[in-house]
């Protein structure tokens, strides 16, 4: 502030004393221009920098059924189908395959439960296994852990297939999960196995439920159950796409 | 000249445009140094007068800053509960949308003082016509720009004033619904908030745009000098002696100085009304209910305060054979073209306005009208008015101002009087006359019901009017000296810049600890940030006047 200090008042007035007290007023200046800016900021970042809003406080149990209403039976979901059979759960925004894991002759593999390491944190997860009669169905997140693609980019390939055989591959950037072994991750991009939805079946009447999420947080979400609205019924419609 | 063949008017325009001496080839050929020096009296005591388009600049740029907060939540297909939820669930929403409308109204009514300011002392007079006609212009964009806001919280006002606007719009001859469907969309309720929100958008762009052209026009026409300075003749232009002080910091800081209050004031006025009790729909902060659900019984329809001169104009029986669009034409339109043709009409170079008795005495009757209207539409809106009556109207301010003028100028030629020392006390007779309106609607809330606040309203407005009557009548009887710049000695200066810069502190850290979760508290936190502000802007004047001696 070269200049103004070299400015004379208009008494002339100069030297230390009046350094001093124009140091002064520039203090309390700063002082109130700084408090109004403050002020200000407090307001520009509080109301933009929201968190997404809680749509639910506990994992809901939806029961799958079809477009019609009626719950899927386990003869319902075809074994190794390469379309995208898809439900959302825990919220409408989040999709999730549903895949009755067979072996290359078509008959159902029963899928243990196993821990799944997280690349990315380093920690695991034991994964929920099979349910079902054959323990072969199982279920998890359909929304890539890499960046965000769906089906029919994210895709699983039957074991009878010539590409990717037993294995969801994504066709965005290459990532690569193994569904028999609870989604991990098999190749990189992805650092992160696809979230496995905990599924419950009910043998008298041959139903399937979904009851949780285990593993990673779905991506893009800040939790699994965040940024969405919540299915508005106790059901969860499953869809079968083609590609 | 005498030619007036096509040919001849089209050269004559080329001419105009493309010639040598054309303000367009001006201005590209050589361009002028931005920002411009200015003289030292505009920085100080009543210089405001020469920065009145900077006011509106900064609630202009208060508005681009709130308004881009509030697009990022508002939802055209949900517009009520969109702004509702803004207002109730984001942090600091109420805060930024009130303020917004309040920057608003306070940038049209600036708009206002700066049109009439530049209607006395002739500033639409040669070399300004086109930066007069821009201005004018502006003018209009900007209330089409503040009504489309107005109308997208989709409350009870806006769906009259949008019903009113697309009556209007809907009334153009031959093409009225297409320039219906321009604006409000074609019928359904997502079209009709997403075209709103459009043209709010695309009105606000186009006025920043013009509003550039305005202001590079005006610095290459330099500010205009003070009348005296200027010999009263034009064209006024302001030549630097090469003593001006430079831009940074003296003009800067004094630009910062009218930020900070002006920004002060868009924030606490908002606050206050928002926390005040019986604050009439007209002049509340927030909408109102709900369009289509049931009203409270005499709930009036009012369209937003800065249109309820074109609301009145159809309430007139006169009129009621033309349609709502023609009548707008000619009352909306007529001043307009007036003002749009007034550097064309007034082409005297006289600067005085004892030498313009008749643009001053239309300018003070268009004034009167404006707010006659405005007040007429306020206390009896949807009243059906008889001619007579509507007749009177019109014609006794108009015959009253033009006598009055001509007296005046007949006084001031003949030296019996001398108005031009009394710029503050006319301000301050403004500022008595809007109090007292404000008096008069807490009357009217107390009669309609008694409660402590409206009786504390009521009391506070009154003792607002007896104090500025009697600071106007001691200035008028020469008891209170006016004009003399006061050096305020260290000893003062010290103790006051302290309650000022650690007052702002003190006021931040009590704001910081508000809970920001309720409309009221947001409200409060409103309140000491607005006068954190308006500390922040008196303490850039009292270094100004340490450090730079203005």
């Amino acid at each position: 502030m070269q200049t103004e200090d070299s400015v004379k008042s208009p008494e002339g007035k100069e030297g230390l004393e009046s350094q001093s007290r124009r140091s002064f007023l520039k203090m309390m200046m700063v002082f109130a221009v700084g408090a109004a800016a403050i002020g200000t900021m407090r307001g520009g970042i509080q109301s933009l920098a929201r968190l997404p809003p809680q749509a639910l406080n506990t994992f809901p149990s939806l029961t799958l059924v079809n477009s019609s209403g009626a719950p899927i039976k386990t003869a319902d979901i075809p074994i190794n189908s390469a379309l995208g059979v898809l439900f959302p759960y825990p919220l409408t925004n989040e999709p999730n395959f549903l895949l009755r894991l067979g072996d290359k002759t078509g008959k159902d593999v029963a899928v243990t439960p196993q821990k799944v390491s997280i690349p990315d944190t380093g920690g695991s997860f034991l994964s929920p296994g099979g349910v079902g009669p054959y323990k072969s169905v199982v279920a998890a997140s359909a929304i890539c852990q890499h960046a965000g693609c769906l089906f029919p980019q994210l895709r699983f390939y039957p074991p009878t297939s010539s590409s990717y055989p037993g294995l969801i591959q994504c066709g965005c950037h290459g990532s690569q999960y193994d569904p028999y072994k609870g989604f991990s991750v098999v190749s990189t991009p992805a650092r992160s196995p696809l979230p496995n939805v905990a599924l419950s079946y009910d043998v008298t009447t041959d139903t399937y439920q979904a009851v949780g999420m285990i593993g990673p947080v779905i991506f893009n979400h800040s939790n699994d159950l965040s940024g969405g609205t919540a299915a508005k019924s106790s059901t969860s419609t499953v869809t079968e796409q083609s590609a | 000249m005498k030619n007036y063949s096509l040919y001849n008017i089209t050269g004559q325009i080329r001419k105009k445009l493309f010639s040598s001496e054309s303000l367009l080839v001006r201005i590209f050929n050589d361009p002028q140094p931005i920002p411009r020096k200015v003289p030292d009296y505009m920085r100080k005591k009543g210089g405001i007068l020469y920065w009145t388009g900077a006011l509106i600049m900064i609630t202009f740029i208060y508005e681009i800053i709130t308004g881009l907060v509030i697009l990022i939540y508002y939802e055209p297909s949900n517009p009520y509960v969109s702004t509702e939820s803004f207002i109730n669930s984001v942090p600091f929403g109420s805060l930024i949308l009130t303020t917004h409308l309040y920057a608003a109204y306070a940038m049209i009514f600036l708009i206002y003082v700066h049109l009439l300011r530049n209607l006395f002392v002739g500033a639409y007079k040669k070399p300004r016509e086109i930066q007069w006609i821009t201005g004018i212009v502006l003018l209009v964009m900007t209330i089409g720009l503040s009504f489309f806001g107005y109308s997208m919280s989709g409350d009870a006002l806006a769906a009259d004033a949008v019903g009113v606007g697309q009556t209007i719009a809907g009334g153009t001859p031959s093409i009225g619904t297409y320039v219906r469907t321009i604006f409000f969309g074609t019928g359904t309720s997502l079209t009709l908030f997403q075209s709103m929100l459009a043209w709010h958008i695309i009105l606000a762009a186009g006025v920043g745009f013009l509003f550039a052209i305005h202001f590079f026009i005006a610095e290459f026409n330099t500010i205009m000098p003070s009348r005296k300075e200027a010999k009263y003749r034009a064209p006024a232009l302001d030549t630097d002696p090469g003593t001006y002080k430079p831009w940074f910091p003296y003009n800067l800081m004094y630009m910062m100085q009218y930020l900070v209050i002006v920004f002060g004031a868009v924030i606490l006025i908002p606050s206050l009304l928002a926390i005040s009790p019986g604050i009439p729909p007209l002049f509340s902060p927030f909408p109102q209910a709900a369009a289509g659900a049931a009203l409270p019984p005499g709930f009036p329809s009012y369209p937003p305060w800065f249109l309820l001169f074109v609301y009145k104009e159809l309430d007139f029986t006169i009129v009621t054979n033309l349609t709502p669009f023609w009548s707008t034409v000619i009352f909306v339109g007529a001043p307009l073209l007036y003002l749009l043709l007034i550097p064309f009409i007034d082409r005297k170079p006289t600067l005085s306005m004892v030498d313009r008795p008749l643009t001053v005495a239309l300018a003070i009757t268009g004034t009167i009208y404006l707010i006659g209207l405005s007040t007429w539409g306020a206390l009896s809106p949807h009243i059906q008015e008889h001619t007579p009556e509507v007749l009177a109207f019109f014609i006794i301010p108009a015959a009253a101002a033009i006598l009055l003028s001509y007296y005046t100028a007949g006084r001031v030629r003949e030296g019996r009087m001398d108005v031009r020392t009394e710029i503050p006390l006319m301000v301050l007779l403004a500022m008595t006359g809007l109090t007292a309106f404000i008096l008069g609607l807490s009357i009217s809330t107390v009669m309609a019901s008694v409660t402590g606040s409206s009786l504390a309203a009521l009391v506070l407005m009154a003792t607002a009017v007896a104090v500025e009557v009697s600071i106007a009548m001691g200035v008028i009887y020469g008891i209170i000296p006016d004009g003399k710049p006061l050096e305020i000695p260290w000893i003062k200066k010290f103790p006051v810049s302290a309650v000022l810069g650690f007052g702002a502190l003190g006021i931040l850290i009590f704001i910081s600890f508000l809970p920001v979760g309720s409309v009221y508290n947001q409200s409060l936190y409103g309140i000491g940030l607005g006068i954190i502000f308006i500390l922040a802007g008196m303490m850039i004047r009292v270094y100004r006047k340490e450090a730079y001696g203005e």
